[in-house]
């Protein structure tokens, strides 16, 4: 976990992809639950951020 | 056959030199040769993509070309993402993909186990099993409302015979707790084939010696495949499951001529919603504001995918 | 012959094989009854219990072929006797033929768009390829995977933007429009594929055309492109069976002149409802030349359904 963490402060390629997958996972449940309409309505700005994050973070060095 | 006095000459000339004689440099090589394929896909996707980012912004309806375009922000964004008949269609694409991949990769899996048995014909089977997944979706699942028919339908009638029930008691594609279940069948049969190959070349990559070393160690059957087996083939499993992931997300063909998204609302998944939002309404502002959410959700998963994908290629 | 301790027992061979066998039996089923439904009287198509044995007939393909009117019993009996076979089978059911129908047109378009898609998308495809794997390219992985990423958008997002540009710039139902989108789509197969194949012919063959006084160009179509023959050829097929197999893009972008075959087959009704058999005989000559090809491309199938990234 502190690596993870090391990585992160490093700007390391690992584990802030990582982060942003995690992120664009959580867009696409929010987006497709059938529990609360308000998760529905974050959904997209959750996916977008978690996206554009990655082609960012895919520069990174290893 | 060059003589060697060009080749001679040729080696005493300086490279920048030659390279100029020769014809084109690398570089210029390079972009000729990639220049059409960037240019026909910045024409056909990439700009159409930023037509439809615009749009989005906009209330524009094709059917109405001499209303005035308003711009409204992210009004179209806002009404999507609040709207509980998109939210439904989103959740009967749930379904549709949660039961899809459930079922193609334990059908697929155990195809794929039980044909690295090797048995005798195994390569003819495979090939056979196969066929269903070359064929065109529309064209097939069209087919399938035939065979879903009350009584004369071939699946009512096999249905009946494995349970006794009446094959006239019950329309697959017309009740409402069943269609999605049509649907889900339709798409299992014709792609479990898919993750069945991919899982197969994860089986075929393990190495026999890692096996041999386990029979030595007295490892039992169970215990090999559950420590072998089944986390060298994940990566492949995971491929597989992002793909097919993917694919019905955005599922469209298959299921509009099957069910067309009937009965009522129960299987409009959000490509045919899109379509009717687009197409039949037309209201293409709102469309491509739904289109741009599709677009980035899709591309989200296209990273995760590519990231698998290149985890499955350094193996 | 090997016996390692891994190798199956003939039993467990035994077992597998019966599973797998019957799986595959019953999945060919479907495909099996569009081909046996072609063959049918309407009649004997919608029979209960599903008729397995019977009388092989051709009206599924004449109706799927022709088209028909009804006439009077007293203007048929009026009418010369019948010439031809088609002829006789149509009159049974008071009808004549009046002219052929819209199937053979929309099988060609399928055909020219298909065919004329997979060349450009190979060509562009290939040359392409062999740059991204021999040359140095400023951001090389990023415009792969804007390549890649490309096919995977959902096609009726995509539709919306191109039924607009396709409607101002006149490519709405055109044979040339339709090329030019399929080229697109399976571009990013067709790159992702040959560069795969290339990257796999030794760089040394090249370097030894080069210094025996071959010009890039001379290296690159006397010494890759053979040794990359195969691999084009079956990209090629995969290619132009998604060309063939694609609706979204046909149906919301073309209604006639080019309309290829899967949204028309669809489409086709008889006199009283949808006449199956017809149906089942379009399909059938649509599918088989698929089926065909796969059997064919078996070697290369894992290859081409995941852009090359498992190679078997």
């Amino acid at each position: 976990m502190s690596s993870f963490i090391k990585g992160l402060l490093r700007l390391r390629r690992g584990p802030w992809e990582m982060l942003a997958t995690i992120l664009i996972a959580l867009g696409v449940f929010m987006l497709m639950q059938p529990f609360a309409l308000v998760l529905f309505t974050y959904s997209f700005i959750v996916t977008l951020i978690g996206t554009v994050m990655f082609i960012i973070v895919s520069h990174f060095p290893e | 056959m060059p003589d060697p006095l060009s080749k001679r000459a040729a080696l005493a000339t300086p490279p920048s030199l030659a390279r100029k004689i020769r014809g084109l440099s690398d570089r210029t090589i390079a972009w000729i040769f990639i220049a059409p394929t960037i240019f026909l896909l910045l024409a056909v996707n990439i700009f159409p993509l930023i037509w439809t980012i615009r749009l989005s912004l906009t209330n524009f309806r094709t059917n109405r070309p001499n209303n005035a375009v308003e711009f409204v922000g992210i009004e179209n964004y806002r009404k999507i993402l609040t709207d509980s008949d998109t939210w439904t269609s989103l959740q009967a694409t749930a379904h549709f993909l949660i039961w899809t991949i459930v079922l193609q990769v334990l059908i697929g899996f155990t195809l794929a186990y039980l044909i690295n048995k090797k048995f005798r014909g195994n390569d003819m089977w495979t090939t056979l099993i196969v066929l269903p997944m070359m064929l065109s979706p529309a064209v097939v699942g069209n087919f399938w409302t035939f065979l879903y028919q009350p009584q004369i339908g071939l699946f009512n009638y096999f249905i009946s015979f494995l349970t006794g029930t009446d094959p006239a008691s019950f329309s697959m594609i017309g009740e409402v707790p069943l269609a999605p279940w049509a649907i889900v069948i339709v798409d299992t049969w014709m792609w479990t084939p898919f993750v069945m190959l991919i899982c197969l070349a994860g089986l075929r990559s393990i190495p026999s010696s890692i096996y041999e070393a386990a029979e030595c160690d007295r490892a039992s059957k169970w215990r090999q495949f559950w420590t072998i087996t089944l986390p060298m083939a994940l990566p492949f499993l995971m491929l597989a499951v992002l793909f097919r992931g993917i694919e019905n997300f955005k599922m469209f063909d298959l299921v509009v001529q099957l069910t067309g998204g009937g009965p009522g609302a129960t299987t409009q998944l959000t490509s045919i919603d899109l379509k009717r939002e687009a197409f039949e309404k037309w209201r293409t502002g709102y469309a491509s504001a739904y289109a741009v959410i599709l677009f980035v959700t899709v591309f989200g998963l296209a990273s995760i995918y590519v990231k698998a994908l290149n985890k499955v290629k350094d193996r | 012959m090997s016996f390692s301790i891994t190798e199956p027992s003939n039993r467990q061979k035994w077992i597998a094989g019966v599973l797998v066998i019957a799986y595959a039996l019953i999945t060919l089923m479907p495909l099996a009854w569009i081909i046996a439904t072609g063959f049918k009287t309407p009649a004997d198509a919608i029979a209960y219990p599903p008729k397995v044995i019977f009388e092989p007939s051709v009206e599924g393909y004449v109706n799927l072929f022709t088209s028909r009117s009804r006439v009077t019993p007293e203007d048929l009996a009026a009418l010369p006797p019948p010439e031809t076979f088609y002829d006789e089978i149509v009159r049974q059911y008071d009808m004549v033929i009046t002219g052929p129908s819209k199937y053979g047109e929309r099988f060609l378009n399928s055909i020219i768009i298909g065919f004329g898609s997979t060349f450009l998308s190979v060509f562009l495809g290939t040359i392409a390829a062999y740059a991204f794997s021999r040359f140095k390219v400023p951001l090389k992985d990023d415009l792969l995977f804007f390549i890649l990423s490309t096919r995977m958008m959902p096609p009726i997002a995509v539709a919306i933007p191109i039924f607009l540009m396709y409607r101002q710039l006149g490519l709405s139902d055109t044979h040339l429009g339709m090329i030019l989108l399929y080229t697109a789509v399976n571009l990013s197969l067709s790159v992702w594929l040959l560069k795969g194949f290339i990257d796999e012919i030794p760089i040394e063959y090249e370097e030894a055309a080069l210094i025996d006084g071959y010009t890039r160009f001379q290296a690159f179509y006397k010494v890759v492109l053979p040794q990359a023959a195969t691999g084009i050829a079956s990209t090629a097929i995969f290619c132009l069976i998604f060309a063939w197999n694609e609706y979204a893009f046909a149906v919301l972008l073309t209604s006639g002149t080019a309309q290829t075959a899967p949204p028309f087959i669809p489409t086709i009704i008889g006199a009283g409802g949808k006449d199956w058999p017809a149906v089942a005989a379009g399909a059938t000559l649509f599918l088989v030349p698929i089926m065909v090809f796969t059997i064919l491309l078996r070697k290369h199938l894992l290859r081409g359904i995941t852009f090359g990234a498992v190679r078997k």
